[in-house]
C-alpha cells in the first residue's frame, strides 16, 4: 500500500495542493495535460487586487 | 511554479493524461499515459536552439493565437519543465517530409523522432482533481460579433496583449492594426524580391523601369520578348508596391488603443449559456482597465455590467480606486449589440439604465469578460475516476464538504469544482491537500499496525 497522492492538473490549484502535500512529507505525482505546468494563471499578466505579477 | 519543479517529493508528469483508475480510497491503481514529446526529457536542456532553427511556424496557443511559435517549442518561456516538445501535427519530419533540422541543431542529442507514448502504473492513496476550466467561446453570441470585428477580444486575449512577455511586448496594439502591419511585412518581402528582379533588367538595358515602361506602353519594342518579360515583371512589382504604399500611409495613423470598453457577463448570468455568475470577471476587468491605464495614462475605460460584484478582501477598495485614479467609468446596463464603425472602431449599443436611454459609443477596443466554462474532457475524466458532475459539468460536491467529490478518497479544488478566483483556488487547494493527507497518513498508520 502506498501513501502517495495523485494530483490531476498543474494550474494554481494543483500546484498549491502538490506543494502543501510535499511539504508534509507525502510523495506527490502531479499530472499535467499540457507540456508545462502553470495553467491559466501563467497566462495572466498581473493578479487582482494587489497587481502582483502572476508568474 | 519553480518550487513545484524542484521539490524532491513532487514527481512532475507534464504532457501526460490519466487513462484508468481502479480501486478505492487508500488504494487506487492509476494508469497514466505519458505522451511522446519526441524529445528526451532527461537530455533536453531547454536551450531553445532547435526552436530558433525550426522552419515551421504555428499559431501559439499560450498567446491565444495572437503570436506564433515553431513546430518544436516550449509551451511558454518560463514553462516548467523547460523540455521542448514537437507538435506532431505540424512537424515536417513527422509528417513524412524531409527535415530533421532540430535533430541536427540539438547539441544534447535530445531529439528522438521514434519516441512513443509510455504507460505508467501508480499506486496512490488519494486523488486531487485540479483540472481547471475553459474560457467560454463568445463567438456563439451573435450580437457581440467576436471574430467578425477584429477589435473585439476576450479578456484572456487582452491579458496576453497587456503582458510584457506577450506578442506585443505589453503595447496595446489593436488586432486590426497588427493585421495590417503583418500584411505590410508580407508585401515588403514580396516587393524586395520583385525589386531585385527588375533591378537586374534595369542594369541589363541601362534604363530605369518607369521610363522604359512608358515607351513600352506607347508601342515601342513590340516584338522584343526580353522587354515584354521586363514589362510583365514591372507591372507585377507595381501590383505589390502600390497597395504597400497605401497600407503604409494607413499605418502611420495607428496608435495604441486608448478608449476601452469592457463587457461583463459574456456567457455567464445568461440563460442561453451559463446561468451562474463566474465570480472573477468583474474584478479582472477592473484589473485590466487599471493596468492599461498604467501602461498608457491617457487610457479611459468603460465597464458595462448589470452590477459590479467586488466580493472579497480588498476588492471593493480596488474597484473604487480604479474609478478614482484610472479613468474607469462603471456603466449599469447590458450591451445589446456591437457594430463596426470607421477605422475598425467597434461601436457599443447599450441602454444606460440610470438614464433610461439607449446610447451608442465608439471605442478603440472592446474586451469581453467571458464566462468560466467547465473544461473540455471533464465528462471523460469524471467517468474514468468514477465521480459525479453537477448540472453544469463541474465536479459535484456538497456545501458542508466543499472539496470532497462523490467518491471517497477523491478530492477537488479550483475551477474544476466551480468558478473561483486565484485566492479562493489557493485556499481550496490547501484544503484539498489536507483532506488527501488525512488518507495518506491513515495508510501509514495501518502499515505500521500491520508490521506490529
Amino acid at each position: 500500500m502506498s501513501k502517495d497522492i495523485l494530483v490531476i492538473g498543474g494550474g494554481i490549484a494543483g500546484m498549491q495542493s502538490s506543494l502543501d502535500l510535499a511539504d508534509m512529507g507525502i510523495k506527490v505525482h502531479l499530472v499535467e495535460k499540457l507540456p508545462s505546468i502553470g495553467g491559466k494563471m501563467a497566462q495572466l499578466d498581473k493578479t487582482f487586487p494587489t497587481n502582483d505579477c502572476a508568474i | 511554479m519553480l518550487d513545484v519543479g524542484r521539490h524532491p517529493n513532487i514527481e512532475l508528469l507534464a504532457y501526460s493524461e490519466v487513462e484508468k483508475v481502479e480501486g478505492e480510497a487508500g488504494n487506487f491503481k492509476v494508469t497514466i499515459r505519458r505522451k511522446g514529446r519526441y524529445v528526451e526529457e532527461d537530455k533536453c536542456t531547454g536551450c531553445g536552439a532547435c526552436a530558433e532553427k525550426c522552419p515551421t511556424v504555428v499559431s501559439d496557443a499560450f498567446n491565444e493565437g495572437l503570436g506564433e511559435r515553431r513546430a518544436i517549442y516550449s509551451y511558454f518561456a518560463q514553462g516548467i519543465p523547460s523540455t521542448h516538445t514537437i507538435d506532431a501535427d505540424h512537424c515536417r519530419q513527422l509528417n513524412g517530409k524531409k527535415c530533421g533540422i532540430c535533430a541536427k541543431t540539438c547539441q544534447a542529442e535530445a531529439i528522438n523522432f521514434d519516441q512513443e507514448d509510455r504507460i505508467l502504473e501508480l499506486d496512490v492513496a488519494g486523488i486531487i482533481i485540479a483540472a481547471g476550466y475553459d474560457v467560454f467561446d463568445p463567438s456563439v453570441i451573435p450580437e457581440y460579433r467576436y471574430r467578425e470585428i477584429a477589435n473585439v477580444v476576450t479578456a484572456i486575449e487582452f491579458e496576453r496583449l497587456l503582458s510584457a512577455s506577450g506578442p506585443t511586448g505589453g503595447h496595446m496594439d489593436r488586432p486590426s492594426d497588427r493585421a495590417v502591419e503583418a500584411e505590410i511585412a508580407g508585401l515588403e518581402k514580396k516587393a524586395k524580391k520583385s525589386q531585385k528582379a527588375i533591378s537586374k533588367l534595369e542594369e541589363k538595358f541601362n534604363e530605369p523601369s518607369a521610363q522604359f515602361y512608358k515607351k513600352y506602353q506607347a508601342g515601342e519594342y513590340k516584338d522584343d520578348e526580353d522587354r515584354k518579360k521586363w514589362a510583365d515583371k514591372y507591372t507585377a512589382h507595381l501590383a505589390v508596391t502600390e497597395p504597400l504604399e497605401e497600407l503604409k500611409k494607413q499605418a502611420e495613423g495607428f496608435t495604441v488603443a486608448k478608449r476601452l470598453a469592457f463587457i461583463q457577463c459574456v456567457g455567464s448570468r445568461d440563460f442561453r449559456f451559463y446561468p451562474f455568475c463566474s465570480g472573477y470577471c468583474c474584478m479582472h476587468s477592473i484589473k485590466e482597465a487599471i493596468i492599461s491605464h498604467e501602461h498608457e495614462p491617457e487610457t479611459t475605460s468603460s465597464i458595462f455590467g448589470m452590477d459590479i460584484r467586488a466580493v472579497g478582501k480588498g476588492f471593493e477598495e480596488y474597484k473604487i480606486r480604479g474609478g478614482n485614479n484610472s479613468n474607469i467609468t462603471y456603466v449599469r446596463g447590458r450591451v445589446a449589440e456591437i457594430t463596426e464603425g470607421p477605422d475598425n472602431n467597434p461601436v457599443v449599443i447599450y441602454e444606460d439604465t440610470r438614464e433610461r436611454k439607449v446610447k451608442r459609443q465608439e471605442f478603440d477596443m472592446v474586451v469581453l469578460a467571458t464566462a468560466c466554462a467547465p473544461i473540455k474532457g471533464i465528462a471523460e475524466l469524471a467517468k474514468t475516476l468514477g465521480v459525479e458532475l453537477d448540472k453544469y459539468n463541474f465536479i459535484k460536491t456538497s456545501s458542508l464538504s466543499p472539496v470532497d467529490s462523490t467518491t471517497p478518497g477523491i478530492f477537488v479544488c479550483g475551477c474544476a469544482e466551480s468558478p473561483m478566483d486565484v485566492p479562493e483556488s489557493v485556499a481550496q487547494a490547501s484544503s484539498a491537500a489536507e483532506r488527501a493527507a488525512e488518507i495518506a497518513f491513515q495508510m501509514d498508520l495501518e502499515k505500521e499496525k500491520a508490521v506490529a
